[in-house]
């Protein structure tokens, strides 16, 4: 283990570090600003946030998606809201609290620095939304609502229906288009980033495959953003859209960005559970459902009894039982957890891989008008997916990966280990430690493109020299061979197995051994497991169809071959992490099923490296964490 | 305001403001028809009542004029255009809960055989055969001899009654959709318009259709 | 899930189409087995992977968040945008909604602002051109104020995020007989319309939307209602009432821009 990550947090007090950081920060002139490109990949909230920023700041900024539409960007379908320490409702909420509630939820496992700097920018982000037109909740007399989310003990979370993603993502795609249409943004779509270029050290460009004609192109900048999200699709079934990948963090990485934390997942604990095996992903259904209903599994193994006809006495209430303080609102690790443990006793659902989330008491209490006001879309959606009534009988949910902690390491400036490569959003690790609280993640992704990215990259520009670099450069070159030719050798392949049923093989080995929980024997098999599933892919794969046009395969297979070794890495990481910690759970590491932390050996940040080839072992770094302000506790909802 | 003018927003409310004025003329028209109910020289008096105003009767043709050649040539242009963005039609058309109605799909159809049949009624009526009557003393033209005369031949009323039920899908659509063009809808004004739209489609082609009936099987 | 329905057959006949260039014909294809419970898009996965153990082509169809929200998908079944089910992109709908033996018809979004790019994929980017020209408010970063400064009526805020939800999927397009984009345009120059700090430019924002939206090859709206009853968040016709009227009051009241007046 050695130790060459700076983490470059600013000295001072917590509440100071990031003002005096943004004064002591170098500035470029105007004049100059639009002499220096910056290329962002990935246009969700923290891409198009970032761009529109930069945009605005006079930067020439080349902007790149996957889909036809920056609109598309998964960050849509977060539906439940994002905090921020207004504190409007007067309830004793501040900075230091938001930032306290985050520091804990992740299980001390995040960098106080960023996590202050977050709170504080939260604030900012709610004024910015209002102003570019975000449609919030109101109350009557005019004013932002707020509801309390995820457990916590202040209303701090702001939302739109149950559309707060897609209202945010749109402001800040509009204020993008805005920048598109001034011709401070370049906006390229349908194209996936394949490499990362870096010259003399410095990441300096990107190369890309343009997805309808097949084409590889070179695109060089000053310096290159990746806001390409999370990985949860690793799994094959997840709450995330189908083209979610690792892809481009990955490609980063291979190049020598270190990947900080991959084991940490979150498991949301409820969604709609599995119906059959052509199932392509899984369903989110707000955890808001929790606030009135009931969750339980029943008291006998095996029990196929439909739900209804199972009496009081034979069902478990079993967060109630075992987390008698928060009941059914415990934190969404542990929901998913005593899950997991209640199905792999016997007690699922009529056999099947699902518990009962149940609002026959609600209905009892409230009446079910007032339930159908509260819950009604969320009903209606279950009963469209399910063709099940959820007045009538309980929902039957079951937990699904819906978030990663991981991610691309970065220091306090959001910079890899790469100069001049910055990560934001999902795809950094760096906000969220262990586990991620409920409606933390819009506000993560904001704040890194609205508010963090536009200083430190500016910072970066002025204090870096960067020579001059064309896209026709030798180094772009050699990028675009080295993926031409990695397509050409998966297309000539011309294997039995499609693409699609490697990555379910995968998702399963990956749900079963490195999922809710893990365990050294599971996590040793595992490895095997996906190291002989990339020698199958790479030995028996069939992709249909040619390179030099839209070819829905080639592009699956990319991101499944990414998927193939980033699987592996979770596996090595979650095995090296001999402790129980948030999302992150050991068997070996319990006490009476709670997470056993162990601060002493494992306070500290994992950043692997990349060693040349998927068959050589990656390096594991360390940064240790330091709590200087908030006390290191065991985290406890009993 | 040009700009506005060749949008295809503008050219709907040239649509809809010349469709106002003709809506409002066909009311009228009709109304004044009713006479015929009264006999001949009431039906007599009352058309040589409008012609003798020269004021309003050039006041109103001119208007006329003007309203049905803009409604006529921004439907064209609106047609030919909306038939190139649309491209190629479905192999199939919506049958459930997402089709449209019929009258809203075929405007420019009904429009077309309503301009044939305008300029046909003129030919038969305003330029038709010129009788002579004398009504309390006054010369004037009879044309109620003219409407016994077109109204008793079977071809010519069964033409007269198929236009006018076109008539009444194209005002049904087109009278609700004047104030949807015009941006004077709003969510609770909705169902109230598309009623009123009916109402005023029935009452028009209605009271024109009881004008030929009433004359092929009554007053013969 | 516990379904009580049996699994179903269907016959398919989808448009194929190599690209943009080359003319399009349907294929008649069999979807065997299909579970009551599977989304539309989970029958045609099924599909594609038996034409991939063929080695043919799979069907290509844009989708994504499989959740109804990105907007990615939508194609026509037997003519009707989205399939049979009201306020539904294809993605959430179920095959329960379908019985043995039924032939459906999949034919790409058709409008000539929307060339096919292959079978079900078509380019829907005018759209976001549309937004490019004024879809907007005009706030750099760091320059709002408090967001409670700007009290704004429940009604007002309410109506505005219903005009707000709209996915962009091209559903209106593809089902108006005149492939207009009134009501996706109408729906973003309601939504920021109806907003204290969306009025400064509502004229504007008017003008250069409209002129976009013609621009872009989009025919004119002719009241059909068929954009409403097929929009998968069900957006009211009135959005489109309301951008006319904004539109003239734009090109009535538009104030000329002074010249000297904005650099100091």
């Amino acid at each position: 283990m050695s130790s060459v990550l700076d983490s470059k947090i600013p000295s001072g007090s917590i509440e100071n570090k990031w003002k005096d950081n943004k004064f002591k920060m170098k500035l470029v002139n105007p004049a100059n600003k639009r002499k220096h490109s910056v290329i962002v990949v990935g246009t969700g909230l923290a891409g198009a946030s970032a761009a529109a920023s930069l945009g605005e700041l006079g930067y020439k900024v080349k902007a790149f998606c996957i889909h036809e539409s920056p609109r598309r960007a998964h960050s849509v379908a977060a539906q439940g809201g994002i905090n921020a320490a207004k504190n409007y409702q007067n309830d004793g909420d501040s900075i230091y609290r938001l930032f306290y509630d985050t520091i804990k939820g992740g299980d001390f496992r995040a960098r106080e620095a960023n996590v202050y700097r977050l709170a504080e920018a939260s604030v900012s982000i709610i004024d910015q939304a209002v102003a570019q037109g975000v449609p919030l909740a109101r109350e009557y007399g005019g004013l932002l609502s707020n509801r309390s989310f995820g457990g916590a003990q202040v209303s701090r979370t702001f939302y739109a229906r149950g559309q707060t993603g897609q209202q945010l993502l749109y402001g800040a795609y509009q204020s993008m288009m805005r920048q598109v249409d001034l011709g401070q943004v370049e906006l390229n779509t349908r194209r996936e980033m394949l490499d990362l270029v870096v010259v003399d050290g410095k990441a300096r460009g990107i190369i890309v495959r343009n997805l309808l004609t097949g084409e590889i192109e070179s695109h060089s900048a000053d310096c290159v953003i990746l806001a390409s999200g999370g990985y949860s699709n690793v799994f094959y079934l997840s709450t995330n859209a189908m083209a979610c990948a690792v892809t481009a963090a990955w490609r980063a990485h291979k190049r020598g960005s270190y990947f900080a934390n991959p084991c940490y997942t979150q498991i949301h604990p409820t969604c709609i559970p599995v119906h059959g095996e052509n199932q392509s992903k899984l369903t989110l259904m707000s955890e808001s459902l929790r606030n009135d209903g009931r969750v339980w599994a029943s008291k006998l193994k095996g029990d196929l009894r439909r739900p209804e006809e199972i009496p009081d006495t034979e069902r478990d209430y079993y967060l109630e039982r075992i987390y008698p303080s928060f009941g059914n609102l415990a934190p969404r690790d542990v929901a998913s957890r005593q899950a997991k443990f209640r199905v792999d006793e016997g007690h699922g659902a009529q056999g099947q891989e699902a518990v009962y989330l149940d609002f026959r008491d609600s209905i009892k209490r409230l009446g079910e008008d007032k339930i159908s006001e509260r819950y009604g879309n969320l009903f209606q959606m279950y009963e469209k997916i399910t063709g099940e009534n959820p007045y009538k009988s309980p929902m039957r949910i079951y937990p699904a990966p819906h978030y990663t902690m991981g991610g691309l390491w970065v220091d306090y400036n959001l910079m890899s280990t790469i100069p001049g490569l910055f990560v934001a959003g999902e795809a950094n690790f760096s906000d969220h430690g262990a586990n991620r609280l409920g409606a933390s993640a819009l506000m993560q992704g904001l704040a890194d493109g609205y508010f963090v990215l536009p200083y430190t990259v500016g910072d970066y520009i002025a204090n870096t020299q960067l020579k001059p670099v064309k896209d026709t450069d030798d180094a772009f070159k050699a990028g675009q061979d080295g993926v031409k030719s990695e397509i050409q050798k998966m297309l000539n392949i011309k294997g039995s197995r499609s693409v699609e049923s490697i990555h379910k093989e995968l998702g399963r080995i990956m749900w079963q051994d490195c999922g809710m929980s893990r365990n050294k024997a599971g996590l040793t098999s595992a490895i095997d497991k996906i190291a002989n599933l990339r020698k199958e892919f790479w030995n028996d794969v069939r992709i249909p169809g040619v390179a030099n046009e839209v070819n829905t395969e080639i592009e699956k297979a990319g991101r499944v071959a990414d998927y193939l070794e980033l699987g592996e890495l979770m596996c090595r990481d979650a095995l090296s992490r001999e402790e129980s910690c948030g999302g992150h759970f050991r068997d070996e590491y319990q006490v009476d099923g709670e997470a056993k932390r162990d601060d002493e050996n494992f306070c500290h940040v994992a950043a692997w490296e990349w060693n040349g080839s998927a068959d050589k072992a990656q390096t594991r770094h360390v940064e240790e964490l330091k709590f200087e302000n908030i006390k290191l506790a065991t985290r406890s909802y009993k | 305001m040009l700009n506005f003018l060749k949008s295809t927003v503008g050219r709907k409310y040239i649509m809809g403001i010349t469709g106002l004025i003709w809506m409002g003329f066909i009311l009228g028209h009709m109304a004044g028809n009713m006479l015929i109910f009264l006999g001949p020289d009431a039906f007599n008096s009352y058309g040589h009542a409008i012609v003798s105003n020269k004021l309003l009767l050039y006041g109103t043709e001119i208007a006329l004029i003007l309203a049905i050649i803009g409604h006529v040539s921004s439907a064209i242009s609106l047609t030919l255009e909306n038939r190139s963005a649309k491209g190629s039609r479905y192999a199939v058309q919506a049958k459930g809960e997402k089709s449209t109605t019929w009258a809203s799909r075929n405007m420019g159809a009904q429009g077309s055989a309503i301009l044939a049949f305008i300029i046909l009624h003129l030919i038969t009526f305003k330029y038709g055969a010129h009788y002579q009557t004398t009504v309390n003393g006054v010369e004037m033209r009879d044309l109620h001899k003219l409407v016994l005369e077109v109204f008793t031949k079977p071809g010519y009323v069964a033409w007269y009654i198929v236009c006018l039920l076109l008539l009444l899908f194209h005002l049904s659509h087109g009278a609700h959709s004047v104030f949807q063009s015009f941006g004077i809808l709003e969510r609770k004004m909705q169902a109230p318009l598309k009623k009123f739209a009916w109402a005023y489609a029935v009452v028009v082609a209605g009271g024109f259709l009881s004008q030929p009936i009433y004359v092929f099987l009554v007053n013969r | 899930m516990s379904s009580d329905k049996k699994n179903i057959n269907l016959r398919l006949k989808v448009w194929r189409q190599k690209n943009s260039q080359t003319e399009g014909s349907f294929e008649i294809l069999d979807a065997k087995n299909v579970s009551p419970d599977a989304s539309f898009l989970e029958m045609l996965d099924a599909v594609n992977e038996e034409l991939i153990q063929k080695s043919k082509e799979p069907i290509v169809f844009d989708h994504d968040c499989r959740e109804g929200i990105c907007g990615s998908c939508g194609f026509m079944i037997n003519g009707e945008a989205h399939g049979p089910q009201k306020g539904t992109t294809v993605c959430q709908l179920h095959m329960r909604n379908f019985s043995d033996g039924e032939e459906l018809v999949l034919e790409p979004w058709r409008a000539t602002a929307f060339p096919v790019i292959k079978d079900l994929m078509c380019d829907r980017s005018a759209l976001d051109r549309i937004i490019r020209a004024g879809g907007y408010i005009s706030v750099n970063t760091g320059n709002a104020q408090d967001a409670n400064n700007l009290p704004i009526p429940k009604p007002d805020a309410d109506e505005a995020f219903m005009s707000a939800t709209c996915i962009g999927c091209g559903a209106c397009v593809a089902s108006c007989k005149n492939a207009s984009a009134a009501l996706f345009t109408s729906a973003k120059i309601t939504h920021l319309a109806l907003l204290p700090q969306g009025r400064v430019e509502a004229d504007q924002r008017a003008l250069d939307m409209v002129e976009q939206m013609d621009a872009e090859g989009f025919g004119a709206c002719t009241t059909t209602g068929a954009c409403s009853a097929a929009c998968p968040k069900e957006i009211s016709l009135i959005n489109i009432a309301k951008m006319n009227r904004e539109y003239l009051r734009a090109s009535v009241t538009k104030k000329e821009e002074l010249s000297g007046g904005g650099d100091g």
